[in-house]
């Protein structure tokens, strides 16, 4: 079906397009478009490519440690980037696990939190580690916590006419992160993914617990109320169940073919459990964060 | 183990050569139907019902036949006024039209075809066609479908003429089962009322796609002399070009069917598919016309029959096995496509290879308004596997048996009896069943369990995992009666070439024959050329596929090779002054028994013979396998079959018990091969079987809601990938000559597909207690049978996953 390219050097020429087209759709890495194609959904007839724009694959250090990932930065990219391998190894782990490499060579870091669909891998690791999406819009650029930026199924904040930029990831303190990806066959997207990050005291107490799971929700769950149970307590197997708990309780399953809203929410209940031990070992074996090296995977 | 064959002498057969197509293949250049492009060539779409069952009111075609680019549109109200035109086709039964005439019977049903200059024309074009349905109430399941009063799919059906072993078929009238396959051997009630023990479960195997790399697609174009030439994916030649004649009412030799390397077939590519359609527009239009599937459009193509087995078996108290029913209904969908064979072979076979004196089988071939079902590897037997072999796994497990030993004392033996009342020879089950058991060192533990797994950490994190070990075996019968013919050309410079209608589809027949002719001639395998299908000059081939290319088309090339060789040691026998007996062929020279070095190199010969160059020896041959009919009434035949073709699978595996899902940690699957030809191939066919058999144990299963396919995509319909090969998977070759087989081979096709389920679920029960009756076997599938069936254990393990310690 024939379309329009569109292929503006910068953002405010990409999004000044779109203010001429309302039904024009943004296109960066096009994996998730190229689907929807394929499944019938009609293409607009417009499509405003960002992957033109310079710089917006950049990945660079933020103050303090943080990071800055460019939005149109490919999966790949940002997996095999020393910094990001550097600071914050749970996302290189998790984006290893998506798909398969031909398509990490292709989607967009920015593209798959804009498509907004509740069984991506990248949403959950982004989570736990408070990353920021920063947004421009007609109205001018704003950032939106990735906290608040799922809404629903393949609804996020974005306005129309917003497109993602950037994405910040403030510095992590000195914790172990892990991401469980649980499919049933290799390929196959997750039936539940389970990204935690724990950060201890110098007696191997708590001193923060981070966790996210994707896939259980009609929008990846960053899991509530975890700090007042955990703070000060020791990882043991006792509290990883109970913080676990009260993750099955934060989910609502919408039973797809991977697994029931029964079985989900089971899976719920024991990723966490797992990845919040994992993260925990991490973190006592030798954490990363501000001036830390790097783990032991 | 016997063996049999040519002693030192064989050199190109028994070898593991390189694939004559390997380099080729794995450049890339290898071309394919999809890399077909004919000058002034059109491209076609199909548009599609969006309904599972419906009356077609109205089409208008007004719109998408003035689109841009638009040569013609076609519908089903089109082809009825068509003169000289046969609408129908369909192997077994002439039931399916080329585009849905008055009714549309599945979700994906063709309604009508474009053909356009640019695909996207095409498919933009279908979209425009508007169709008036009026919906009917549909059969969705076969439970469904046998219910009294169920709509019809169909309400009257033709029997085809294409094959012998199909003529006699008669449909049940005014049902949706279109086909029942009896089978009645001894008093089946009798033995159960003495029986000491008996069994009765229902087992269901889902229905799953082949997912060949490269879909249907067809090239269809008249040539000069009103030549209907068909380039397409299929790995029926022959009854395609029989087919695409009966449709158009051609001679056979207007049509010309030709086949390039195939890019996976699996089943799926067998008997007519695209081509009526494909061929209808190129007619239609005097252009060039080409077809391809999406990958979407393939899943709703064709796929692996969804089955429900109905398995009661009578034991006597020291585990001999009296008695055996069986019902199996077959999901065939909205057409019947080959199922009515699928519903006879793998029914008579449904009892197992065992031992049982009494045996009913009923086997029943339904349709239902969901896409069709037809050949996928194995035909059916892997699914009746399924049932029996979980079935007697229970059996030996209830009575306190080593279910090794068990079937080794109940496996049918040479000359025994087969539930057909046919004599078994040449069956190497119990070496197949002992291989693989000592392969996974069967015999650490009471009834194939492994000792208590330890602890297992990941990420530090420890996972709570039992593990387990089964065994399965299977048995299948080659198609007969079935026919191969080949031509066997000898050129003079020791060059040949085969002219074979046998489909290279990625099984390695290429290499295979080239092996059996480099054998036979003496001549080096490299320089044989084997023509791939173009059946105006290569021979008749009754399929390529159940397992029957290396015995079939081996024996005609074998035989046509013998031909040519006849002739060569006839004109060498008179240079030579020495009877042509005492003649042998090797190196490319023709000598004396006894005497090396008194010989003639095969261009002398040829210089002997011919006062020209590049001359040629020829030799055909036809082989013809027969079988005498099963009992209408009995399912009883002295010789159902000419080979049977038996393979074992040995699983250790460990669940994870907080998930449920089972991993497949070490696999062992032999077949019986025969003698091999290339035991590399084999080997690597037998594992294939193997991965994509794990595949759809574990994880594939389509999914439908009312008659729609929900996952009729790669997004979200697994095939297994690598890692989903279990890190230790070993395929084993078992011979066992045939004495009637090419070099004593039979075949590998299907044999490593047969038992794979069987044996996971075996291993799997050998680790939990729990028996799985349903595929594939989801973690969720298997979590909710272990908390079922221990309800109380199940809270105590939640209790301590949440309590202390």
């Amino acid at each position: 079906m024939g379309f329009d390219l569109l292929e503006p050097r910068t953002v405010a020429e990409a999004v000044e397009l779109h203010a001429r087209d309302g039904n024009a759709v943004f296109l960066a890495g096009g994996t998730a478009l190229l689907i929807l194609q394929r499944q019938g959904l009609p293409l607009p007839r417009r499509l405003i490519s960002l992957r033109g724009i310079p710089g917006l694959d950049e990945i660079t250090a933020g103050p303090g440690g943080g990071l800055r990932i460019g939005a149109l930065a490919t999966l790949r990219q940002v997996e095999r980037h020393p910094l990001v391998v550097r600071r914050v190894p749970l996302l290189a782990e998790a984006l290893r696990q998506v798909a398969n490499v031909r398509v990490r060579h292709t989607a967009t870091l920015g593209g798959n939190l804009a498509h907004g669909d509740y069984r991506l891998d990248p949403p959950a690791p982004l989570l736990v580690l408070g990353a920021q999406v920063r947004a421009v819009g007609i109205g001018g650029e704003r950032e939106i916590a990735l906290a608040a930026f799922f809404r629903g199924l393949f609804e996020t904040a974005l306005q129309p006419g917003e497109v993602v930029t950037e994405l910040a990831i403030p510095p992590t303190p000195p914790s172990g992160g892990t991401y469980l990806k649980y499919a049933l066959s290799s390929n196959d997207w997750p039936c539940v993914g389970a990204a935690a990050l724990v950060a201890l005291d110098d007696h191997g107490r708590c001193r923060e617990v981070r966790l996210a799971l994707t896939a259980v929700a009609a929008a990846p769950v960053l899991v509530r109320g975890l700090d007042e149970l955990a703070r000060g307590e020791p990882v043991s197997d006792r509290l990883a169940a109970r913080l676990a708990d009260i993750a099955a309780a934060q989910v609502e399953p919408v039973g797809d073919q991977r697994g029931s809203e029964w079985y989900k929410r089971e899976m719920a209940r024991v990723f966490a459990r797992r990845a919040l031990l994992a993260a925990a070992r991490r973190a006592e074996a030798g954490p990363v964060g501000d001036g830390t090296k790097e783990p032991v995977a | 183990m016997t063996r049999t064959g040519e002693g030192r002498d064989a050199r190109a057969v028994g070898r593991s050569v390189p694939r004559v197509d390997g380099a080729e293949k794995v450049t890339g250049r290898a071309a394919y139907v999809t890399d077909c492009v004919v000058p002034g060539m059109l491209h076609a779409a199909l548009l599609r019902s969006p309904l599972p069952h419906a009356r077609i009111r109205r089409i208008d075609a007004g719109r998408a036949a003035t689109h841009p680019g638009v040569s013609a549109v076609v519908t089903g109200a089109d082809l009825v006024q068509m003169p000289g035109l046969d609408p129908y086709f369909g192997p077994a039964f002439q039931d399916q039209a080329i585009l849905a005439i008055d009714k549309v019977r599945f979700v994906g049903d063709p309604v009508a075809a474009v053909a356009a200059a640019t695909r996207e024309a095409a498919r933009e074009a279908a979209q425009l066609i508007e169709v008036e349905y009026e919906e009917l109430s549909a059969v969705l399941d076969v439970q469904a479908a046998l219910r009294a009063g169920a709509p019809l799919v169909h309400e009257r059906l033709r029997p085809s003429q294409a094959f012998a072993d199909l003529m006699g078929i008669e449909a049940e009238r005014q049902t949706n089962v279109c086909y029942h396959f009896k089978l009645r051997r001894g008093d089946v009630e009798r033995a159960f009322a003495e029986a000491a023990h008996v069994f009765e479960d229902t087992y269901t195997s889902p229905a799953a796609q082949h997912a060949p790399l490269e879909p249907h697609v067809t090239v269809a174009w008249v040539t000069e002399g009103g030549l209907l030439h068909v380039t397409s994916s299929t790995q029926s030649p022959s009854y395609v070009r029989l087919s695409l004649a009966r449709i158009f009412g051609l001679p056979l030799s207007k049509v010309r069917v030709t086949v390039p390397y195939l890019g996976g077939g699996y089943g799926a590519k067998t008997y007519d598919k695209l081509e009526p359609v494909t061929a209808l527009l190129a007619l239609r239009t005097r252009r060039p016309v080409k077809l391809q599937l999406t990958r979407e459009e393939e899943f709703v193509t064709i796929h692996k029959h969804a089955v429900t087995t109905r398995i009661r078996t009578g034991v006597a108290a020291d585990g001999r096995l009296l008695a055996r029913e069986v019902a199996v209904y077959w999901d065939s969908g909205a057409y019947a496509d080959i199922a009515p064979r699928v519903v006879h072979k793998s029914g008579y076979t449904a009892a197992g290879p065992y031992a049982i004196p009494n045996v009913k089988i009923d086997s029943y071939c339904v349709y239902t308004n969901r896409p069709p079902a037809g050949a996928f590897r194995g035909f059916g037997v892997p699914q009746v596997v399924w049932a029996y072999e979980s079935q007697t796994d229970a059996i030996a497990t209830r009575l306190g048996l080593d279910p090794v030993a068990y079937r080794r004392a109940h496996l049918l033996r040479e000359g025994d009896l087969f539930a057909t009342g046919t004599p078994m020879r040449s069956l190497a089950v119990i070496e197949c069943l002992d291989a693989v058991a000592r392969e996974i060192e069967w015999g650490s533990g009471l009834a194939g369990s492994s000792p208590p797994a330890p602890e297992v950490r990941e990420a530090g994190v420890p996972r709570r995992v039992l593990r387990g070990k089964g065994v399965a075996v299977g048995i299948k019968a080659a198609l007969a009666p079935s026919i191969s013919g080949a031509t066997v050309m000898l050129n003079a410079d020791g060059s040949a070439s085969v002219l074979s209608s046998t489909v290279e589809m990625g099984q390695g027949s290429d290499t295979l024959l080239a092996q059996i002719v480099a054998e036979a001639l003496g001549v080096r395998v490299p320089d044989v050329q084997v023509v791939h299908p173009d059946t105006a000059v290569t021979p008749y081939d009754t399929i390529t596929a159940a397992t029957r290319s290396t015995f079939h088309m081996g024996n005609a090339v074998l035989q046509a090779a013998a031909r040519v060789r006849e002739q060569l040691f006839a004109i060498a026998s008179d240079r030579l002054e020495v009877d042509p007996d005492l003649l042998r062929a090797r190196d490319g020279r023709v000598f004396v028994a006894e005497a090396e070095d008194r010989g003639l190199t095969i261009p002398e010969v040829f210089g002997a013979a011919f006062q020209a160059a590049g001359t040629t020896l020829v030799g055909e041959a036809v082989y013809q396998t027969s079988a005498i009919p099963t009992d209408h009434e009995t399912g009883q035949s002295e010789r159902v079959t000419v080979m049977w073709f038996v393979g074992a699978s040995a699983a250790e595996v460990e669940v994870d018990l907080e998930t449920g899902q089972v991993r497949v940690l070490r696999f062992a699957t032999a077949a019986d091969v025969g003698r091999p030809i290339n035991p590399h191939h084999c080997r690597q066919q037998i594992l294939g079987s193997a991965v994509t058999s794990i595949g759809q144990t574990l994880f594939e299963c389509l999914h439908f809601e009312g008659g729609q396919l929900t996952n009729g995509s790669f997004l979200d319909y697994m095939i297994a990938g690598y890692r989903d090969v279990p890190p230790i998977i070993t395929p084993i070759i078992v011979e066992r000559a045939h004495p009637e087989g090419p070099y004593g081979a039979k075949g590998v096709g299907e044999t490593g597909a047969l038992s794979v389920a069987a044996a996971i679920g075996n291993a799997v029960h050998a680790a939990l207690g729990v028996r799985l009756r349903d595929l594939p076997l989801t973690p969720e599938r298997v979590l909710q049978a272990m908390r079922e069936r221990e309800p109380a254990r199940a809270a105590r393990r939640g209790q301590v996953e949440r309590g202390p310690g």
